[in-house]
């Protein structure tokens, strides 16, 4: 019984792994092991792959994720970065109005240069 | 502009300039232009790693490839800090035992100033099945002109840098070397007073 649950969780697997049972038992083991430890790695890629899309988007605004996220809790907006990085992706001009919030919160950078304009760059250290 | 002239002054590495467009997929992307002359080596190349693996887009993801076409220019003219331009070595080995090569960055740059620039790319792109796409999206010219003159190009603006004061010894022997250029340029008949208020300003 536990022979057929075994083999049938080892679908899809490579070789010998997915036919023989002494193969199969190990590999299914290690399977399920990383899924446990995989549920828990995904919460946290996850996360991290938000902040990098709420870094892009902000930076196209000349705000860098940092002073972003402080002028957000300065001004105690509760959005989580999931949803951030959905406004980001779908609504541009929402998300740009986020940003105008933020930096008005938190004027963070001095040095702003929005990338495809063509503006004179007026930086303090240069 | 000069399109079609720019495309047929460089007919021999016109074929590399096009290696391997029809593969790249998407052309939803953009092409943006980065110009090297006067950027310091690294910096240059942090930006372009950025732009190429698409982490300037907030719908990266990171297992696709969605990085903008690249473009630079004026390879030959990027700078670099510091003695790098004797001291900075290339090595690689071939294979053979006993073989390690090695090149400076100044005899690299006079064999192909182009492989300056990628290699420090490369080097900055995360090491995953996605990095030769990437490459492929990367084109270095080491002159000024392109054959991409028809596409829709955008100039990459750098980010303002903060460059940090010289180190006092540094800046002392640039001061040094300052005085002793204008000394050479204002001749033989002040010599001597010149050299008084020039060490007279050094030890103040």
């Amino acid at each position: 019984m536990n022979k057929k649950e075994i083999l049938k969780l080892a679908k899809g697997f490579r070789g010998r792994a997915k036919n023989c049972i002494r193969i199969a038992r190990e590999r299914v083991e290690k399977a399920l092991q990383y899924s446990y430890r995989d549920r828990r790695n995904k919460k946290r890629d996850m996360r991290s792959l938000w902040i990098q899309r709420i870094n892009a988007g902000t930076r196209q605004h000349g705000v860098n994720y940092g002073n972003f996220m402080h002028g957000l809790m300065k001004e105690n907006i509760q959005l989580n970065r999931k949803v951030l990085s959905e406004i980001s992706m779908h609504e541009p001009y929402s998300f740009k109005a986020l940003v105008d919030i933020s930096r008005s919160a938190f004027p963070g950078n001095k040095h702003v240069v929005l990338p495809t304009r063509k503006v004179n760059v007026s930086s303090i250290n240069v | 502009m000069a399109a079609q002239a720019a495309a047929t002054t460089f007919n021999g590495n016109l074929k590399k300039a096009l290696a391997g467009l029809r593969r790249i997929d998407l052309e939803g992307l953009r092409w943006r232009v980065f110009d090297a002359k006067g950027q310091v080596l690294g910096r240059l190349a942090s930006q372009i790693s950025t732009v190429i693996q698409g982490k300037d887009k907030p719908t990266y993801a990171p297992n696709r490839d969605d990085g903008d076409m690249c473009i630079v220019i004026n390879a030959k003219d990027v700078c670099v800090t510091g003695r790098k331009l004797t001291d900075k070595v290339y090595y690689w080995h071939t294979g053979y035992i006993g073989h390690l090569k090695e090149r400076t960055l100044k005899d690299q740059m006079a064999k192909d100033p182009t492989e300056v620039i990628r290699k420090a790319v490369l080097r900055m792109l995360p090491r995953n099945k996605l990095r030769d796409d990437r490459d492929r999206k990367l084109r270095i010219f080491a002159d000024g002109e392109h054959p991409f003159g028809d596409r829709p190009l955008e100039p990459y603006v750098m980010p303002p840098r903060n460059v940090r004061e010289m180190r006092p010894r540094a800046r002392r022997a640039l001061i040094r070397a300052q005085k002793k250029a204008e000394e050479q340029e204002q001749g033989g008949s002040q010599r001597k007073g010149r050299k008084k208020e020039a060490k007279t300003e050094i030890a103040a």
